[in-house]
């Protein structure tokens, strides 16, 4: 399998009036395309600050030491900024220029972020903006990227035929590959976009064949005014609109305009969100985030990320708030977002039972460091990192006589002061003295099975 | 006797909801008719479906909002709640409204409401939005203590301290604010909120999502320890349900808005009787990758709270639901519409005209030969499988021009106790009589 993103050696710190916090210690890890990787360990060992480092989207006091290296889709993106040496960060650090940087290196990713890599964020809350409806984000992040399909979508309905809806059926009831069948159909019948829509009724799991002919007969659309035909047309065709780039001065008109793509927008988004289970979604995209229950609001978020099809996704403990049947159902649908569309996730999650039903590779995150890396039966039946076979044995189990859970004693490391040696060593129950001393290297315990530990290896 | 911490009878809270341009008096039943009860030192899980009203009767119960309708009573001597329910049985409407009068919670107004809230508190769900970002760690745990009256500014700044160690957190993070710590870290802060003015009764909306298992296991057991030191009684919200077995008495599902099952922990793990409880314990997802999985899927849309189903809110979804669950004419209307106009259309062209003629039946006119009748039933029967609100059809009859499709008359679940003493609210759980 090719590799979509490669980390190297990435150190993250933060910079705070309390001293230097050091979020990550020398990342290595890479992700291929087409699989879903569990990210899990400890809280506060900078699973998100790793996921937010990939998008680019670090706070200000943040910190990414010289060294580093993100290479996304065989970019170096890091390379072209001239980011601070180690030694560098001490009490004359200088807070504004390294600003400046990572304003820079925000600014940059802007144009990707979305496109390539999209992230669902831990708190959707801060996630979402307050004060817009949910359709509105979502149609936002569509429009960002994605305005020409929003426009052929809207063409398609309307250049649709009864003939061809009966094709469509014909298609649907009778074709072994339904998908590609569509998308000759379309192809040929110049009806882009039209696949979409009925890929998305027939995908949804919730209604019955029936219900979902009756839906497919009614896509159909009427035609609209000549203006905004045209207008449709051009933006389909990407072409520069000229005389309509005359007409978008004239604010009403613009207003007018954009409000079509807007209103599909909306359309988008309910397909979304009835996609990710969430009820009523009809009614659900003309709420404002604190009317909605907090599985509902993470579901937003997923839409979003999933709005224009990226090839990366960063899932921050998406499934949480969720039911264990939503949970289940999304779990299912990333595993199929993953074979159709060949999309890579980084899932990250507290919860091990919850990565044990989607992950092809888990990661483990102690103190800024992944300390084992492999594939998830590895993981799960052969563990070798003393704080991996620690976490595994304080999930709670359902049995009739559990008395207590097992936890893992001792606290987190103040990452301002990091442990020397294994930042693990002092709650390891197998502490030795070189544990103590030295960093341990990476091994390959066995094939792609990797993990940071004296205990293996001479 | 010991106290009933909460009792509450007949919850209901309607959120108004906004349509487009226009506004429209439709609501969003999030909890509609919920009765529950909390002894002293109980410790009840509530697990269910997102978005069927956990959150919102958490928050009813300590009033943090107002219920559109119900009653409530919090720690109340038994012997009252014996005396009240006994009322309500026997719709004693003079005793009930005396009883009310003297203990409802929802009378208590002014400096008494604020003085009964330090009894009471609640660690919300997403401890990102629910910890102020411009207050330091010190500020938001000390805050209930000032607002509630339990302590002086002065002494407040003592127990704050007390308070992280309590939680496991060393004194130097009084001084961060919330963006500054890890999820693990904001969960402990939010915690040691919750229990700052030793509150009598705790709701905690997952408390531990947002941490690794060590640290999970770590403040379970905390939140133990602190609730037997305490005597705190606890209402612990989760969608985790191996976390909810292991810190409650009882467990309570919910769905759509209602209680479904209710009654001993292990009754309900091991051996659910709600089809829905049924499909939720079956999807647990378990530490073991690549095992054999029965897993219950559950198929139709998720309850529209706006307008939820009739009869049992379950039925569209439920794989054994039967003849009077809740099926309407209008769910029966839709489907048969779309057999005879579309899917069937060329077999029934004489048909001119099909119509919801009240709540349980539907009429098709037709004109021509009279064998439309039985292609009818025939087409009808073998659609069963897959449109489940055929199954409620009880006959098909010709009326001179016209064909009635009759229904089954649909029966409003009430809770009804199985034998090992669960509270069940499914039509298959009625005494036969
Ligand atoms: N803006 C910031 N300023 C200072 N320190 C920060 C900042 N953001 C994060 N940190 C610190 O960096 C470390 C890593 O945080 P991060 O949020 O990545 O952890 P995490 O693994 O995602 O934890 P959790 O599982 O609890 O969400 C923590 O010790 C945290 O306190
Ligand atoms: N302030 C509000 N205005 C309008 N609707 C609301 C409001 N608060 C909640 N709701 C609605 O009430 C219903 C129940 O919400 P609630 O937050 O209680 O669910 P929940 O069971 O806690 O879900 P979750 O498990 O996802 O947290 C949802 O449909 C939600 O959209
Ligand atoms: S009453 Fe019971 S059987 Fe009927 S629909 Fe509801 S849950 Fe299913
Ligand atoms: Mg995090
Ligand atoms: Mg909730």
């Amino acid at each position: 399998m090719s590799e979509i993103l490669t980390i190297n050696n990435l150190k993250v710190w933060f910079h705070t009036r309390r001293g230097t916090f050091k979020a990550l210690n020398g990342v290595n890890l890479n992700l291929r395309k087409g699989e879903v990787l569990g990210l899990a360990g400890e809280s506060g060992s900078g699973k998100s600050t790793l996921g937010l480092s990939i998008m680019a989207l670090l706070p200000s006091n943040a910190i990414i030491v010289r060294g580093s290296k993100i290479i996304l889709k065989n970019r170096d993106y890091l390379k072209y900024f001239e980011l601070f040496p180690e030694e560098k960060i001490d009490r004359k650090f200088k807070i504004k220029k390294n600003q400046k940087i990572m304003k820079h290196i925000r600014d940059f990713l802007a144009k990707i972020r979305g496109k390539e890599v999209s992230m669902v964020f831990q708190e959707p809350m801060t996630a979402l903006n307050p004060l817009l409806q949910i359709g509105y984000q979502i149609t936002e992040a569509l429009l960002a990227h994605s305005s020409i399909n929003l426009a052929k979508r809207i063409l398609s309905r309307i250049n649709l035929t009864e003939d061809d809806v009966r094709e469509i059926l014909k298609i649907v009831k009778s074709s072994k590959n339904v998908e590609k069948d569509l998308n000759e159909f379309s192809k040929l019948k110049k009806l882009d976009g039209i696949e979409d829509q009925v890929l998305y009724i027939l995908n949804r799991k919730d209604l019955s064949t029936i219900r979902k002919e009756r839906m497919i007969y009614s896509l159909k659309e009427k035609m609209k005014n000549p203006l905004t035909m045209s207008y449709l047309k051009k933006i389909a065709e990407n072409k520069s609109i000229g005389i309509y780039r005359f007409l978008n001065r004239i604010p009403i008109l613009k207003r007018y305009l954009k409000g079509v793509l807007i209103k599909e927008g909306y359309r988008k988004a309910i397909e979304l969100l009835a996609m990710l289970n969430i009820p009523h979604a009809e009614k659900v995209v003309y709420m404002y985030p604190h009317e909605l229950s907090g599985g509902m609001r993470q579901r937003v978020s997923i839409a979003i990320a999933l709005a224009n099809n990226p090839d990366i996704i960063i899932l921050d403990e998406p499934t949480s708030a969720l039911d264990v049947i939503v949970q289940y159902q999304i779990l299912q649908l990333i595993s199929e977002l993953k074979y159709k569309l060949n999309i890579s996730f980084i899932f990250i999650s507290h919860d091990l039972s919850v990565l044990a039903e989607v992950c092809d590779r888990i990661a483990i995150m102690y103190g800024g460091r992944i300390v084992e890396i492999g594939p998830i039966d590895k993981i799960f039946y052969e563990s070798l990192h003393p704080y991996t076979k620690g976490l595994l044995r304080a999930i709670p189990k359902i049995s009739k006589d559990i008395k207590t859970i097992e936890s893992i004693p001792g606290t987190v490391p103040d990452m301002r002061n990091p442990p020397n040696g294994c930042m693990f060593h002092p709650r390891c129950p197998y502490v030795m003295d070189v544990c103590r001393n030295k960093v341990p290297k990476s091994i390959e315990y066995s094939k792609d099975h990797f993990v940071e530990c004296f205990l293996y290896g001479e | 006797m010991a106290n009933v911490i909460i009792a509450a009878y007949n919850l209901k809270k309607y959120f108004p909801v906004g349509g487009f341009l226009f506004s429209s008096k439709q609501t969003i039943k999030a909890v509609d008719d919920v009765s529950i009860k909390i002894k002293e030192n109980e410790v009840v899980g509530l697990v269910g479906e997102t978005g069927c009203g956990k959150t919102t009767l958490g928050k009813l119960l300590i009033r943090l909002i107002e219920p559109t309708a119900g009653e409530i009573f919090f720690d109340v001597p038994e012997e009252i709640i014996v005396e009240y329910e006994e009322a309500l049985k026997n719709k004693d409407t003079k005793k009930i409204e005396k009883i009310s009068k003297r203990y409802s919670f929802l009378n208590k107004k002014g400096g008494e409401l604020r003085r009964m809230r330090r009894y009471m508190n609640i660690v919300f769900q997403d401890p990102y939005s629910s910890l102020n970002p411009r207050m330091l760690v010190k500020d938001i745990i000390a805050e209930p203590i000032i607002s509630t009256g339990y302590a002086s500014k002065k002494e407040a700044e003592e127990l704050v301290f007390k308070l992280l160690e309590e939680v496991g957190l060393t004194p130097e993070f009084a001084f961060r604010y919330p963006h500054e710590l890890s999820g693990g870290q904001r969960q402990r802060v939010a915690l040691a909120r919750g229990i700052s003015t030793l509150p009598k009764f705790l709701v905690l909306d997952e408390p531990t999502s947002a941490l690794d298992v060590s640290i999970q296991a770590q403040i379970l057991n905390l939140i133990n320890e602190i609730r037997k030191k305490y005597s705190i009684t606890i209402l612990f919200i989760s969608h985790n349900i191996s976390v909810v077995h292991y810190m409650s008495d009882r467990i309570a599902v919910m769905y759509a808005g209602k209680i479904v099952e209710e009654g001993y922990k292990n009754s309900i793990i091991f051996d659910p009787k709600h089809p829905y409880s049924k499909a939720l314990i079956s999807s647990i997802p378990r530490p073991e990758p690549m095992r054999e999985k029965i897993i219950i899927n559950l198929q139709g849309e998720i309850p529209n709270l706006i307008n939820p189903p009739k009869g049992c809110r379950f039925h569209p979804r439920c794989p054994v639901a039967f003849e009077e669950c809740g099926w309407t004419a209008d769910e029966v209307f839709q489907d048969i519409e779309y057999i005879i106009m579309r899917r069937y259309a060329e077999q029934f062209n004489g048909i001119k005209r099909i119509y919801i003629e009240d709540d349980f039946t539907i009429s098709v006119e037709y004109e021509g030969k009279n064998l439309i009748e039985e292609k009818l039933k025939e087409v009808l029967n073998k659609e069963k499988q897959e449109l489940r609100s055929l199954i409620s059809i009880k006959n098909i009859k010709s009326e001179s021009t016209k064909i009635k499709i009759e229904l089954y008359k649909f029966v409003e679940p009430e809770m009804y106790k199985s034998k090992d003493g669960i509270n069940v609210r499914c039509l298959l759980y009625r005494e036969k009589k």
